[in-house]
This record gives structure tokens, sequence and C-alpha cells, in this order.
């Protein structure tokens, strides 16, 4: 193939400017013209190989102008932005676009790895399967092979080759909803969208390329007076400026889901050479449509003969718009080989637009005069009843054999000429795109008389015009268009109104082709251009037993690359259908998925690239910051681990924290904790019910620990409940359990027990809570606490109260989670950061210290609180020594099944403390046992929370251990064989300072 | 008795004056509330606990649920005023002047802004306006007021307006921001 620009005049690069474009193929400066793909620029540049084959490195040209290309697949960019496996067809041309060729070395025209074509009937269908499998273990002669071949294999095939970089762009979302939804914007798309626009309707119309048209881009007929490109125009410029419609262009709907749910991709900047930094570069689009009208059209689909791969040869539409458009003769002389009208059509455009065609060859003897007449405009020779035995050209074509071809028969006979060009142009008649409806579980049905499949029943709410549906020519399509855009409207409740079908003067032919789907002339044909299958391999599959379509696609790859077989799926099907002797409707066809081509993962991420989820802040999470604390990710709340003093290690810092906690007072953001407002006049006894222990007599005033069991009586949640007054009550939850206790609580509220009058709302957000910690914690807030007497007997322990502080409304709780005299402090959110401030003035003459939540963590441990690690859910209250908070007394969530017997069991998992024995760490998730590090023994239990104890001057944790409350004072071990750990503990009570609790009384 | 300090934002200096961009397609601001209060009735007294916010001044009502509302009051207090008005027999008055920061968006693109991360139908057709949606973006429930055809209040839970507000900013640049 040697291509050229063409002489450009009217009708001839109809879709290019003046300007000059620089760009850069393998390292080679060429120039193109503005609106040129990288397919037509390098084509006008007489560039001709652009790849080289998956498989056997064979070169590979141009074998068509969209987004079914199998061949021209190039890597885009460099660094970060280095984007393999890129169609050049549909890359549009800027300055300074960078691109390379793929899958050779060292270079696409001399490829090292094109001695693969010599061993090609080695590599045939399944070659990996007979060569290498075997049972995975080494011994296995087959996988040992495997083993050995397959780094070289990896390097020799397959496609270019992506950047491990993180992704520097950016990529969008948009949510959109409109009445109808049409896809694609050729004749019936344009057509649909008028009627849809014009009966009310908010409708979004999508179109993969950069210009909406589709095929009258390229047509040479007349619509309403006006060439078919110009009315193309008019109408996407009407439809544009309407405020009903959005007109999204350069945007490919990939996928079809259930509740009329589509997924499209715009491409927003990967035209532009410097695009804006705020601008993301692809925007995935949800639209949620009443209706749709799918007007996706066809593909043309190629005739498979032997050296059907060469460059030079391509699809007959795809040459005539390289013509038209771009204003790109493919080749010097080209030769048309068609099985049906269009192909006569592509000759006579190429011929009137400057190209020189030399040969029409159809497979068909019976062609209608007036196709027939079109000969004499092109001046090429006619070879009919002919087809092409073989083609000539080592690296491209340089000529082709024609033989006479008996189409009932499908027989070759006696070679009539051997002709010179360098481009074939094939057309193997149209394979109706109808990827998005099978997407969606319509099973196609075979149209014998078109020779293509189609759609079959709508399983939602769209309608197929055009092509899509079988629907050829411009007339047709207009009217399937007009007529799909009806139903739609009444799909959507909207009035179908009138519809309009403009004035078509133009070609009127039989879009039907021969039913000749490959020349058998011996030679190597190809099927699947991309995967290198060829009708071979198809056949071979056969033979050995592959008689599901599906089966078949497995073994051979057939349309398993990244263009998914757009141009082979129907001819692959054809030549298994013709091997097992069967009607291609009887074979079947395979199911599309989405999407409908490959899609950049950035854009399914969309703006949740790099930022995979939101941060929850508590009011005082700058002071922490800029403390140098380490913020821990608990949840989704940041959190201080530790403020760690210069040079401390985390450890060093929390023992330090925790020491000085106990020695004289502490403060601690405590915001996280979930918050539930619960109100009404049943507030009491819902709680009641939701708690094991009694919550109807709690005074006002007063909180009290509260259990939360499942329904099968095994530990939820825990926390305090504080009574704020007769009917109003502030719960507060674990951190982590914020969400599922309240719909937990929502659950039985709203379906359980819906006569109770209890209103429930999250004011997590809504509090700040401090908590002040330690000895001297009282005396903090009685220097800075106004309207509360916080003396033992003004606030005893478990006491909740207003107050002020420093003007600041405040609730003061004394709660303990430290084992230590200590208050929660509870304010406005807004008001954190100031509270925080007041609180730390007021202690700093008690050199009061922040601690985090390693040191918070530390504290309850000593004390033998449970927390999350404890509360596991396959704990119950007789795990935790918590017996004394099941009442008796009443029902509540879980009661019944906490009687089950098996929970009362002497040899269950019960809460101890370990300590260790030989000053080693207690590694987390160690397991107890009796024996050595080299006979360890059975699991008899786990260590759960672990620390060093700064009180006991050892390191210790929490643990469960079997009958573990009977176990005080057993000497065990420790074992954690992931991290190569074992060591000494004696098992002890998790009670492990202020027994009696006379510290947090105090 | 000593005045409190004043409330502090919690998206601290993100929302500062300035623009972005070279246009300004886009306005956002935010502010605290005054006041805001959610209202729950009973199911018997729906009715009754309506009227009763009819005669509410100076506040906007937004129902957020079945008998439930979202009531911001231009002034301090509204709570407690809410209180004595709807005893334990009508419902239940909750204060959320803390939970949220309002963040409003305005300006030719700010449905297209929003459209970009919240999956919810714009149209007038479906959000009219004055009228109130509850939506999310992503783990980020809002209650959105529609103030005009292209100006929105955002109601944000306080803990996750830093995370929205950079978003939103985000958003927003793409068709030039100003931040007022």
């Amino acid at each position: 193939m040697s291509g050229f620009r063409l002489n450009l005049r009217d009708g001839v690069g109809t879709a290019i400017g003046d300007k000059s474009i620089q760009f850069v193929f393998d390292g080679k400066p060429y120039r193109g013209r503005e609106g040129d793909s990288l397919a037509s620029a390098l084509m006008a540049n007489g560039v001709s190989i652009v790849g080289r084959s998956f498989k056997y490195h064979r070169p590979r040209g141009i074998f068509s102008a969209g987004s079914e290309e199998p061949n021209a697949l190039v890597t885009l960019h460099r660094g970060a932005r280095r984007e393999p496996n890129i169609r050049a067809t549909e890359v549009e041309l800027y300055d300074g676009l960078t691109a390379r060729s793929q899958n050779r070395w060292p270079s696409v025209n001399f490829d090292v790895m094109a001695i693969n074509q010599l061993a090609g009937s080695a590599f045939s269908a399944g070659f990996y399967y007979k060569t290498f499998m075997g049972p995975g273990r080494r011994g296995h002669k087959a996988t040992q092979f495997w083993w050995f071949c397959e780094q070289f294999i990896r390097r020799a095939a397959g496609l270019g080759r992506g950047t491990n970089l993180p992704d520097p762009d950016h990529y969008g979302r948009m949510n959109a909803y409109c009445d109808i939804l049409v896809v694609g914007t050729g004749a019936a798309g344009l057509a649909a969208a008028r009627r849809a626009a014009a009966g009310g309707a908010r409708v979004i119309v999508c179109e993969e390329r950069a210009v909406a048209g589709g095929s009258l881009t390229s047509l040479p007929d007349y619509i309403d007076g006006e060439p078919a490109r110009d009315w193309a125009a008019g109408q996407r410029d009407e439809l544009s400026a309407m405020d009903n419609v959005t007109l999204l262009t350069r945007t490919t709907v990939q996928s079809y889901f259930d509740d009329n749910t589509f997924l499209a991709i715009e491409r927003v900047t990967d035209h532009q050479a410097r695009p804006a930094a705020a601008t993301p570069r692809q925007r995935a689009w949800n639209i949620r449509a009443r209706s749709a009208v799918i007007a996706t059209g066809a593909l043309e689909r190629p005739i498979v003969f032997a050296g059907n791969d060469r460059p030079g040869v391509m699809l007959a539409d795809a040459a005539r718009r390289y013509a038209v458009e771009f204003g790109t003769a493919p080749g010097r002389a080209v030769a048309v080989f068609t099985n049906n009208d269009t192909g006569w059509l592509v000759a006579r455009d190429m011929a009137r637009a400057g190209v020189i065609v030399t040969d029409i060859i159809d497979v068909r003897t019976d062609v209608p005069d007036e196709i027939r007449a079109i000969s004499e405009e092109t001046r090429a020779a006619v070879s009919t009843g002919s087809a092409i035995r073989s083609v000539k050209g080592a690296r491209a074509v340089s000529g082709a054999v024609i033989a006479e071809y008996n189409e009932m028969t499908g027989e070759l006979g006696e070679t009539r000429k051997t002709i010179a060009c360098d481009c074939i142009a094939v057309s193997g008649g149209w394979s109706p795109v109808f990827h998005l409806t099978s997407q969606q579980g319509g099973k196609p049905v075979w149209e014998a008389e078109l020779q293509a499949f189609l759609p079959g029943e709508p399983t939602q709410n769209w309608h197929g015009a055009g092509a899509m549906v079988g629907a050829f020519g411009l007339r047709a399509a207009l009217q399937s268009g007009d007529k799909a855009a009806g139903a739609a409207l009444a799909d959507a409740k909207l009035r179908k109104g009138r519809g309009h079908v403009p004035k078509v003067e133009g070609d009127a032919i039989d879009y039907a082709p021969a039913p000749v789907f490959e020349i058998n002339s011996g030679g190597k044909s190809f099927v699947d251009l991309q995967h290198d299958v060829t009708a071979e391999d198809v056949r071979l599959a056969h033979r050995e037993g592959f008689v599901s379509v599906e089966h078949l696609k497995r073994y051979t790859t057939l349309g398993m690359a990244t263009d998914q077989g757009k141009t082979s799926n129907v001819t692959g099907l054809a030549i298994m259908a013709a091997a097992s002797d069967k009607a291609i409707a009887d074979t079947g066809t395979t199911r599309f998925r989405p999407p409908y081509t490959p899609v950049t993962l950035g854009a399914l991420a969309g703006e949740k690239y790099g930022h995979l989820a939101a941060e929850r802040l508590t009011p005082m999470h700058d002071w922490h910051v800029e403390q140098d604390a380490h913020m821990y990710a608990n949840g989704p709340w940041l959190r201080p681990e530790s403020y760690n003093l210069p040079g401390e290690t985390v450890e060093q810092a929390y023992i330090r924290e925790t020491r000085l906690v106990r020695e004289g007072v502490g403060i601690v953001d405590v915001s996280t904790l979930g918050k539930i407002d619960v109100q009404g006049p049943d507030a009491a006894e819902f709680l009641n019910r939701i708690y094991t222990n009694g919550f109807a007599k709690l005074p006002v005033g007063k909180a009290r620990y509260g259990l939360m069991l499942r329904e099968d009586g095994f530990l939820f949640d825990d926390g305090t409940t504080w009574r704020l007054a007769e009917n109003r009550y502030l719960m507060t939850t674990t951190t982590a359990g914020a969400g599922r206790v309240m719909e937990h609580l929502e659950y039985y509220r709203d379906f359980v027990w819906p006569n109770l009058k209890v209103a429930l709302a999250s004011v997590s957000d809504e509090w700040a809570g401090i908590a002040v910690a330690g000895p001297k914690s009282r005396a903090v807030l009685k220097a800075c606490v106004k309207g509360c007497d916080v003396s033992d007997k003004g606030l005893p322990f478990m006491g909740v109260r207003d107050a002020t502080i420093g003007g600041i409304e405040v609730k003061i709780a004394r709660l303990s989670f430290s084992g230590e005299l200590a208050y929660e402090v509870y304010c406005g959110s807004h008001h954190g950061q100031s509270l925080w401030d007041l609180l730390f003035k007021a202690g700093e003459k008690h050199n009061i210290v922040p601690y985090g939540l390693e040191a918070l963590s530390t504290l309850r441990i000593e004390k033998g609180h449970v927390a999350g690690p404890e509360l596991n859910g396959r704990t119950t209250p007789h795990d935790l020594a918590l017996s004394g908070m099941v009442s008796s007394k009443k029902n509540f969530v879980g009661s019944v099944l906490l009687q089950r017997e098996t929970f009362s069991k002497a040899d269950r998992l019960q809460l101890v403390a370990v300590k260790s024995l030989d000053g080693q760490r207690v590694s987390g998730g160690s397991h107890l046992v009796s024996g050595s590090k080299d006979n360890p023994g059975r699991s008899q239990g786990h260590v759960t929370s672990p620390c060093y104890s700064p009180e006991l001057g050892c390191y210790i944790s929490l643990a469960m251990l079997e009958g573990g409350s009977a176990r005080h004072g057993e000497k065990m071990f420790f074992s954690n064989p992931v991290r190569n750990k074992h060591g000494a503990v004696e098992v002890i009570s998790h009670h492990m300072i202020d027994p009696t609790g006379g510290r947090m009384h105090g | 008795m000593v005045d409190a300090p004043e409330k502090q934002s919690p998206l601290r200096d993100l929302a500062m004056p300035r623009q972005i961009g070279t246009e300004a397609n886009v306005e956002l601001t935010e502010r605290l509330c005054d006041s805001l209060v959610q209202v729950q009735a009973w199911p018997n007294s729906v009715g009754k606990v309506e009227k009763i916010l009819k005669t509410l001044k100076r506040c906007v009502t937004m129902p957020s649920g079945p008998g439930r509302w979202l009531i911001e009051g231009e002034e301090e207090g509204l709570e407690e005023g809410l209180r004595r008005e709807l005893t334990d027999d009508l419902g239940a008055v909750t204060g959320l002047t803390h939970a949220r920061v309002v963040i409003s968006i305005s300006g030719p693109r700010a449905t297209r802004v929003l459209a970009s991360g919240i999956a919810l139908d714009f149209d007038e057709s479906n959000f009219a306006v004055g009228s109130t949606q509850l939506a999310h973006h992503h783990e980020i429930g809002l209650t959105i007021h529609r103030l005009a055809e292209d100006q929105f209040d955002l109601y944000v839970f306080t803990s996750l307006s830093r995370s929205f507000w950079q978003w939103i900013e985000k958003a927003s640049a793409e068709y030039g921001c100003r931040i007022v």
C-alpha cells in the first residue's frame, strides 16, 4: 500500500482542514492535516506497515477507519501517560502527538520475531494446551517445559506494553437522566433525535466519532436537496442549539445495564495537544434513559482469502472514507473485491475522489445492470464470477491472482489473470452492531436474506433503527429512525406526534451479499487478524471436537482480542458452520459483554481515582496534625495514634502518655464515638428492649453502660447512654459501630416495634467529645467549668450535667474508659477546638498531656475494659465476664438465643489477660498454646489486645482462652508462627489494675 | 457570663475567597447555621406538626422523610423554641446546628458540577425550585435545597465537609470557579 494525499477539492477531504500538524511515529517526524486521524495521516505519508501481528509477527497495515480496527494498534505517549493498543484509526491528530508501533523488535519494518512465521503451522489452534498443559507441579514434563518457555513466549507474543507509573491524568463522571437516549448519529440516529427532540423529550445523543453524521459524512447522496454531509451538519447544528438536547461527540456508549442504564465514555481531551489542567481527560457518563434508540449502524466485514492480512488489504468502506473524508488515497492502484453491490459504489466514489481503481472483482455472476454500469465511470476492469486466489507481495500488497469462482459450490476454477495493485478494498457484507442489545440478553436472529445477525426481541425499552436492525440504505434508515423515536416517545409517556422523513436522492441498491465468507485456496487465510486466527484454525477446532461456538472461541481465541472480533465473528461462525455442515442459524452466536471498546480503567474510577474514600475529621483534627501526631485511619476517621516527642517511637510515646495520665491528667479527642439521639414517650421502653441491662429506671442526669446483642445472642456493640430528660437520651456507640447500630435501631423501631413512639437521629457530627482522665482531671474541670459542681457529690460517678466552659455550653458526664477518675465533655462541634484549647489551658498547671489512640487503648487494656477486638461478633456477655449486665427480669434483643446451652459451656473461650514472662512483646494475633516452639500443640485461645503496661512493667494482652476464667495463674506460651514468635506468658485476671474501681469512683 | 467564642468552620482556610481559572461559571461559598433542627412527628401527629411548622418565621423548612423536616432558622434558639411548641406527644426535636455545614453553589454550570458527582436528576421536572432532595456523593450523605434554577444549598455532615469541599472545588474548577 502506497497511500498518498489526493488533490483536495470540494467533496474530497471533507473532514480535514488546511492547518499542517506535526507528529512522530516510531521516532520519525511526519506531517498531517488538522482533522486527520493518525491512520489517515500515516496513510497519506505512505506508511504501509504500522504494526506486527500478535502471534506470527506478520506485518500489518491499516484495515479499517473506525473502532473495529484489528491491526493498526499503536502505543501513544511516553512515561506515565504511555498507553498501549490504541487504534490509530480513532486517534485524532494534534501537534506533537507521539506514537509507536508495537510487538516488534528492533523496528516495525524489520522484526526479528517474524521468524515465527516459519513455524506457523506449529502455532495452530490449541498450541499452548497441546504443548504445555500438565499438572501444576514440578516433575511433569509439559509443565516444566512451560515454565522454561513462558518467559520467552510472553516477550515474543502479545500487544503493547503499558506503564507501571501512576496515571497523572484525572477523570470525571456525569450522572445524566433523559427521556430518550439516541446511540449513533448516522441517518437513523439523526432522524430519531430530530423526532424525539421535536416531541419535547429530553434527549441525549451519543456519537463515537469527533463529528456527528455516521456514514452520511462520506456518502454522495442528497437529503432534502442538499448533500448528505451538509444535511447532517445542519441537523447536528439544530440539535445542538436545542435546550432539550445534549449532543455528545467522541462519546462511545460502552455498556447497557438493567433499568435502561447506560455507561458512555467521553474522550474529553484525548484529541488536544495541551488540555486545560482542570479538565478531565475522559468522562464516564451514567445515563438513565426512559427509552433508547439504538442506531449503531453496521460494520463491514471482510472476505477471507489467502494473504488477506497483507498491508494494503482493507475494508472497502474504510477505503472510501479515507478518500472522501480524509482526502487520502489508500493506494496508487486499488482493486475492489466484493460479494455485494456496495463494493461497486465504493469503487465509483473512490474514482470520483481521484483514486485509480484498477479492478472490480465480484464473486457473483448475476450483478444488476445498473451496478455494472458503474464500472464505466470508474474505468476499472470487471471480473464477475471471480475471486482472489492469492495476494502477491511479501511485506505489502503488490498484486493479486484472480481466478474463476463458483459462488454456489464455493470452488475456485482456472486462474484468469494476475493484476498489479497495492491496495485491495474488500467488502464481504455488513454485520449490524447490536453489541449493546446483546449485552442486555437479546438473542440475535440470523437473517438469511441479509446474511447477517439482527438483534433479537427487546428486553427493555429500546428500539433499533437503521442498519443495526437491517434497515440498510438512507431511505430505510431515516424511516426506521423516525419510527423508533415515535415508539421511544410513547415509552417515555410523551406524545408521539407526527413523523417526518426527508426526501432522499441517491443510490438505491441491494445490500444483501452473496453468502460467500471465505475463498479457500489453501494459503494462510486470516479470520481474526488481531489474534492471528486462521480459517484452518477454525476447521482444526471443529475436527478436534469443538462443536459449540463458545468452545470454538476459547480454543482458537477467535474474537477474544481488544477488538472483540468486530470484523471476524460472523466470518468465523460461517466457516465453523460450513465445516460442521450446518446452517449458520443453527450454529449459534456468542453474547457480547461490556464494554463495546476497550476502556481506560481511570475513566471507570472517575473522580475516585487517587481518592478512594472520604475522610471523617474531628473538629480538633488540625490541632493534632500541628502537634505532629501520627494520624491513624480508624474506619473512615483519622485519629491521632500518639503524639511523639522528637526521637520517640510510637511505643515510647504511648507508654509516656499512659504513665502521665495515670499519674496526673490527660486529654483525648473522643469525637469519633457514635452518638444517637433517642427521643419519644416510648424511648425508655425502646432502650430497655435493645440493651441487655435495664434502662427504664435510669434517672435523668445519669449515664449507664449498656450491652447490645444480635438476635443470635452474640454481642453487637456497647457504650454509655445518657438520660438527658424524661423522654430524651443520648446514646453513644463504638466508633466503628455507629452506622450499624443506627441501622439496628431503625430496623427494630420501624419493623419490629412500629407502635413505639421513638425518634432516632444521628448526632455523631453534632457533638465534639473530649475525655479528661487521670487523678487530676477533677482539678482541671474545677478550674474552668461554670454552672456545675464537679465535686464527687455534685457530679458522682456516671452523673451527667449541663454546664459552660468559657461560655461554651457543654455536657459533662463522669465516665471512665481508662479506669481513672475521668470525665467526658461534649460541646457543639463548631466549638470543639475552642473547648479543647480551654481545657488544655486549664490543665497546664497540672501538666496535662494529650494522648492518642494507643494510650487510650493501653489504659483500657490495663483496666480490662473490652473493645472492638473482644466484641468481634463471636463473643457473648458470659464470655467477657459481663454476665452481671444481663437482666433476667425482662426480654431484650438476643435474650432467647443467649440461653442456648452451648453459651454456658465451661470450655468456651473466655476473657483473660496474659502477661509476658520473658520480656517479649506479645504479638497481635498470637495463639495460646501449652507446648514449646518446636511442638506448640493445639491452639487453646488467642490474644486480642496486646500492649506494654507501664503499670505492670511488662508486656500484656487481653486474650480469649478456653475455660479461661478458671485458669488464672497458669503458665502458657503465645505462639505466632507467621512472625516466628514464641514466648512464655502467665494467665491472669483481665482486671489488671484497680479491680475494686477505687480510682474511677474516687 | 462569658460569651461563647465564634463557631469555627471545619473547612478552615479551604473556603477562602479566590478565583480558580479565568471564568466564573460556578460560585461556591460556605456558612454555618445559626440554628438547624430536625423535627420528627409521630405517625398520628404529622398534620398537627405541619401546622405548627408553617407558623415559623425566618426559617427554611425542608422535608427530609415521612413526617420529618430539617429546619434552618436565621436566629439561634430554634431548638429550644420548637421544643416548647412540640411536646412529646407530637414529636421529637433534635438540634443539628453543629452537625452540618452548608455549602452553597450557584452559577450557570452549578447543575452540571453537582450532576458530575451526585446521581440525581436535577431537571426541574424532578427537582423543582424550592424543593429538597436527599442524595449521596459516594459515602457522603447530602440534603440539597434548590433555591433557584442554578442555585443550591447543600447540607453536608460536618466531619465529612472537608472531603466534600475538596471534591466540589475540583469538580467546579473545570468550568471556572469563584469562591466567595
